[in-house]
């Protein structure tokens, strides 16, 4: 792979990473959110995939295949039968705020990229350049998380996070061990699982999921 | 008239101009004094255009100064950038005052105030031409005082006028005592008091840093800075117009001035020096115009405008400091410029603005655009001036704040960023901060200018202007007034060359050029705007354009109807009109966070039935965000020290004698120890 | 070289103001064929502003010279705007370069002619639209100035002819995340500015969604027929803007007759597909709320600002 191409597939995939999450920001509908972790997903298995062939690290490959299955696949369409199973107030999480997250989105964007400087050294690679776009989707998660009230668009915070957590990685020095990065997708999984086992219980119970709605049960 | 000439008689026609309200019979005094401030302020423009050529001279006063160590006599030497401040105080003092001689009635054509003008002139013309802390501080001084008195004029007539002046005082001698403590800094360190002196030490280091907050701090209180603007738009609307327009458009720039003054005399600092800068300018220019454009007292926008443009004059003095750190001079000169074009054309649209505003309130009676409409038809003058200073407050072509803003937006748009992250994320923001205020700003002056002048009026008052209580015809000069800063706008604008290179090489800045007739050019980032060409291709279109429109007005003449467009056959009342209020509404409820009005709407049912509604009334309260949250608290903790402090304060003379007895006891202690 | 260039001007004038009654036509007739009406045809926009331009205007008791001067202002603002902005060619005059930020000037002049003639008729209707439309014009400010900042990093300038033509000869450029982005910015923005859907609904005269409309309320003649043109004319201009900015291909770079000729014909159906693509568009769109619109443009804003700094990530 030519350096050149290596770095546009980096410039494209990390810009539908920010994309998508900053859409996730904009979009009032929960399962709108879900189906953008597929893109999502897509995009971060075409970086890691990106980086093992650029670097011939032909074990990453496996990586990105791995990536692929799971957040590409499977934890958005178990998301997405969470929220049809708990589907409350029309499908869109109340906790919204598009315009103010959006221009958050904007400043924290910003911080993302101040704060990377140091990360990123002098000379950096094409791949390191793009670390503030890893960083800047942990914090992006971290809002959604912070603001969202229904459990499923906590869970795509969560996830989105997450993404943010494995991208900076790869950016930074081409993933970590293989064993690790397994290790780490599975204790996601394992996560979204039980978390998603627990709403649909607690729809059944309450109703809802909503936040304020539950901190009034215990008031 | 050049070298000390120029500044003596700045001097002696201050003095003539102080003199005279006390010295003419009651009928002259007005044309008089007036005439007597407005040869003063034309006195200050020629000083400032000899200073501007480099002849500005040196005048050492012989005031009586304690020959201590470390103050240097009391000189005053504009400088080529004093002198583009002189023109500017000089040039709106002067056309304040010609506009006054007609306005000014009451208690602000008392022997006071004109006295008061003319001091106030006086005091804005020596702080640029002052070469020592010494006399930087006695003129700055005088013209706080000076101005003061002038807010005061309509003490009796208005309770309001009080408290206005109050928070005025209280905020100028906050802005004095930081400027005195800055000024101390850089005066110990140096040596001396003389400017030469201190900026030939070249401050660094903490100390530096210390003295930039301060002076910064204190100049912002006087350029009406976010969080500093509060005294804005309380003293504003509460003085006679023409005493508005001068201290909006002249001396809220002294403290621009301030701040150039201020980077000229340290060495160059650290990096947050810069950004500190562009994030205060942004700050007060998004909160200045975000607050102009939901109120409806017409003064009071004004008086938010002004903060808004003081900002977008520190936003490009904030790009300048932190291109010029970065290594890119030539862009950073380009932001220099568009700073001191700011500040002509701010001087010039808000004079007209003012005016404007005066002439509004003189006729009318009203200030409150919720009240107002349909003046265009009775005040054309006064209709084309303001529309004329609109057109500059909001940078439509060609008056000279589009100029200044283009040039602004070139500085932002050619920043390098490559080299560092943080330029790289700042400068495109500030783009958008400039854009949004450029933005809420038409929407704010369409909304002034369309309220008051365009539809039908909206009261009786609106309706029958000229009958207002105790107010009288338009005279000669309030119209030349008008129509002088009107023409000047559009004339700055179309002067950008030339005014730009006179304005670069005040600065000491490069890479201005003139180009065409009378474009101006950025040789260094490749850019370049021709007032005059952009006039021809607007001429070539317009003309063709109206024969055609002409021949079809002949064949098809426009017929007088009562109302064109009917919807039910009857022309509803004026209350069915927008008013200023309800034109802002929506972004009332778009920035509702940061805005936080109170409203109230109540429904009144008929009895026994609630189905139908008999009355509806509706208020809505802004109050200023900042004043609310961040002064008020402050002003209760201060009353509370004040009643706290009665305990030992009870009015009786015996405790006095008692304190004093006291502080005498221990005096002879320490001494004998 | 400069006689070429005021050639090019006065072509591009005389193509917008053919082509843009054609524009609207085509837009009109996708839309009532995708709906599955048969439609008064493409020159249905002509047929009107011919009729408009011969019919009396009137003038209410009341009304002053803004009546007439805001039409006027908005027609000439627009074809300087169309004069200015490269739509078939780039090269521009030495002292009249296209610069991104007089253009965006002269269009406010249109802007604020519009809001001044809404409040000029007094009524609730006209202050109503003026007021919508000038907040939509604010918020829209930010990102206009934003996403064209995003297109000059890669060649250094504000002037939209150097900027079309480095992104002709830089295919790459083109397809850069940073370019894609600032054109969807630019694109939502010019939906808003120009009262496409899902901003403003230019068929509507329901009064709670009028915003466009309800400033002409009160026009008629051809004061009416001036206005739809200006209006027009602003979504030629715009929309030129973005397809050249998205595809340059077929732009002349030289004002020779050849180039000039094969100008006109990319631009013409550069435009008109665009256009024909936005009318298929709308059929699938809802009008927002008034006050989900900042959302919208929040968006945008946040697209043009990602823009920026991912063409310095890139670059």
């Amino acid at each position: 792979m030519s350096h050149d191409l290596a770095a546009q597939l980096i410039a494209l995939t990390t810009g539908l990473l920010l994309l998508t999450a900053v859409q996730q920001l904009w979009l009032r509908s929960v399962l709108g959110s879900v189906a953008l972790l597929v893109v999502q997903g897509a995009a971060l298995a075409g970086l890691v995939a990106t980086i093992a062939v650029a670097e011939q690290e032909w074990e990453a490959l496996a990586m990105a295949v791995v990536i692929l299955a799971l957040k590409a696949g499977f934890l958005p369409w178990a998301l997405a039968r969470t929220a049809t199973l708990t589907r409350v107030h029309d499908g869109l999480d109340p906790g919204a705020r598009p315009a103010s997250g959006l221009l958050l989105a904007v400043l924290l964007t910003t911080v993302a990229y101040v704060v990377s400087q140091p990360l990123i050294g002098p000379n950096p690679t094409d791949a390191a350049r793009a670390v503030p776009v890893g960083i800047a989707l942990v914090l992006l998660g971290f809002l959604i998380l912070l603001t969202r009230h229904i459990a499923v668009s906590q869970l795509v915070g969560f996830l989105v996070l997450d993404n943010g957590i494995a991208a900076t990685g790869f950016l930074v020095s081409g993933g970590l061990p293989l064993t690790t990065e397994i290790g780490v997708l599975f204790d996601v999984l394992l996560v979204v699982l039980i978390l998603r086992v627990l709403t649909v219980r607690m729809v059944r119970l309450t109703g809802g999921t909503s936040l304020p709605e539950l901190r009034e049960l215990r008031d | 008239m050049s070298g000390p000439g120029a500044l003596l008689a700045v001097l002696a026609l201050a003095g003539v101009a102080i003199a005279v309200p006390w010295l003419t019979p009651d009928r002259l005094r007005s044309p008089l004094s007036g005439g007597a401030s407005a040869l003063l302020g034309l006195g200050g423009v020629a000083a400032g255009v000899a200073a501007m050529g480099g002849a500005g001279g040196v005048l050492t006063l012989p005031l009586v100064v304690p020959a201590t160590a470390g103050l240097d006599p009391v000189t005053l030497a504009p400088t080529p950038l004093g002198g583009v401040f002189l023109v500017v105080a000089g040039g709106v003092g002067a056309l304040a005052a010609f506009f006054g001689i007609g306005y000014a009635h009451g208690p602000a054509a008392s022997r006071t105030a004109w006295s008061a003008y003319a001091a106030f002139l006086l005091g804005m013309l020596l702080v640029p031409a002052a070469a020592d802390v010494l006399s930087f501080l006695l003129a700055w001084e005088l013209m706080a005082v000076a101005s003061t008195v002038l807010v005061l004029a309509d003490h009796a007539v208005r309770p309001t006028v009080r408290s206005a002046t109050l928070w005025y005082a209280v905020m100028t001698h906050l802005s004095f005592l930081l400027l005195l403590a800055g000024f101390a800094v850089l005066a110990a360190g140096a040596g001396g008091t003389a400017f030469e002196r201190i900026a030939a030490a070249q401050a660094s280091g903490p100390a530096a840093s210390v003295a930039f907050v301060l002076l910064v701090l204190g100049f912002g209180t006087k350029a009406g800075l976010v969080p500093l603007h509060v005294w804005l738009p309380r003293a504003h609307p509460e003085a006679p117009s023409h005493v508005s327009a001068a201290m909006s458009a002249a001396m809220v720039k002294m403290g621009v001035y301030g701040i150039l003054l201020t980077l000229g005399l340290l060495a160059p600092g650290p990096q947050w020096w810069g950004f500190g800068l562009l994030v205060l300018g942004c700050a007060s220019a998004l909160y200045g115009v975000l607050q102009a454009a939901v109120n409806s007292d017409l003064k009071r926008l004004l008086a938010y405008s002004t903060s808004e443009n003081v900002g977008l004059i520190v936003t490009a003095l904030g790009v300048g400091v932190l291109l010029g750190d970065a290594g890119q001079r030539r862009v950073a000169e380009v932001a220099i410029v568009a700073a001191l074009l700011l500040v002509v054309s701010h001087a010039a649209f808000k004079t007209a603005l003012f005016l404007g505003a005066g002439s509004i309130l003189h006729v009318t009676g009203e200030r409150d655009l919720d009240r107002l409409g349909g003046l265009v038809h009775t005040h054309p003058f006064t209709a084309i001036s303001f529309g004329l200073g609109a057109m500059g407050a909001t940078a439509l072509p060609i008056t000279s704040g589009f100029v200044a803003e283009w040039v602004l937006l070139q500085a932002l748009v050619h920043g390098d960023g490559r080299a560092d992250r943080l330029i790289a994320v700042t400068l495109p923001l500030a783009m958008g901060v400039v854009a949004l205020t450029v933005g809420l700003g038409l929407l704010t002056f369409v909304k002034a200018w369309a309220i008051a002048f365009l539809a039908r009026p909206r009261s009786e008052r609106a309706a029958n202007p000229d009958h207002a209580q105790g107010s009288h015809d338009h005279s000669i000069t309030m119209i030349a007034g008008l129509v002088v800063s009107g023409a000047l706008v559009v004339a700055l604008g179309f002067a950008a060359g030339p005014l730009s290179v006179e304005l670069a090489r005040a600065a000491g800045v490069g890479g201005v050029e003139r180009v065409g007739l009378l474009g101006v050019a950025f040789p260094a980032v490749g850019v370049l705007l021709e007032p005059a060409a952009l006039t021809l291709l607007a001429l070539a279109i317009a003309v063709p354009f109206a024969a055609y429109n002409a021949v079809l007005r002949v064949r098809r003449p426009r017929r007088d109807t009562e109302l064109p467009w009917g919807c039910g056959g009857v022309r509803t009342s004026p209350r069915m009109e927008y008013t200023a209020t309800s034109y802002a509404e929506p972004l009332v409820r778009i920035f509702g966070a940061s805005l936080d009005p109170t409203r109230q709407l109540t429904v009144e049912h008929p009895e026994g039935n609630p189905l139908l509604v008999s009355r509806v009334t509706f208020s809505q309260r802004l109050v200023d965000v900042i004043e609310q949250r961040a002064y008020l608290p402050v002003k209760r903790a201060v009353l509370r020290l004040g009643d706290a402090a009665r305990l030992v304060q009870n009015g009786s003379i015996h405790r006095y004698l008692a304190f004093s007895f006291v502080a005498l006891l221990l005096v002879l202690a320490v001494v004998s120890l | 070289m400069n006689a070429a260039v005021l050639a090019v001007l006065a072509a591009q004038v005389v193509v917008a103001l053919a082509l843009t009654p054609l524009l609207i036509g085509v837009m009109r007739q996708v839309r009532t064929r995708l709906e599955g009406r048969a439609g008064p045809g493409v020159w249905q926009p002509w047929r009107d502003t011919v009729k408009l331009l011969a019919k009396e205007p009137l003038r209410a008791a009341g009304s002053s010279w803004v009546l007439w001067l805001a039409p006027a202002a908005l027609v000439v603002s627009s074809v300087m705007v169309v004069a200015l902005i490269p739509l078939i060619a780039t090269p521009a005059l030495p002292l009249l370069p296209a610069d991104l930020f007089v253009v965006v000037s002269v269009l406010l002049v249109g802007t604020v002619a519009l809001a001044l003639l809404g409040l000029e008729s007094g009524t609730a209707f006209g202050g109503m639209g003026s007021s919508r439309h000038m907040m939509i014009a604010a918020l829209v400010e930010p990102t206009v100035l934003i996403a064209v900042y995003a297109l000059s990093i890669p060649a250094a300038t504000s002037s939209l002819g150097t900027i079309i033509a480095s992104r002709l000869t830089d295919v790459t450029a083109v397809m850069t995340p940073a370019g894609l982005l600032a054109i969807v910015a630019l694109f939502v923005v010019v939906l808003a500015e120009c009262g496409r859907l899902p901003v403003d609904n230019p068929a509507t005269h329901l009064e709670l969604t009028m915003v466009h409309e309800a400033m002409i309320l009160e026009s008629g003649g051809r004061d009416l027929a001036w206005l739809e043109l200006g209006s027009w004319l602003r979504l030629t201009a715009l929309l030129g803007l973005v397809v050249n900015l998205a595809a340059p291909w077929g732009i002349a770079t030289e004002p020779t007759p050849a180039g000039l000729a094969v100008g006109v014909a990319a631009f013409s159906v550069k435009l008109l597909a665009a256009g024909a693509g936005i009318a298929a568009a709308e059929v699938f769109l809802a009008k927002l709320r008034l006050f989900r619109v900042p959302e919208l443009l929040a968006g945008s804003f946040v697209l043009a600002f990602l823009a920026v700094t991912a063409s310095y990530l890139v670059a």
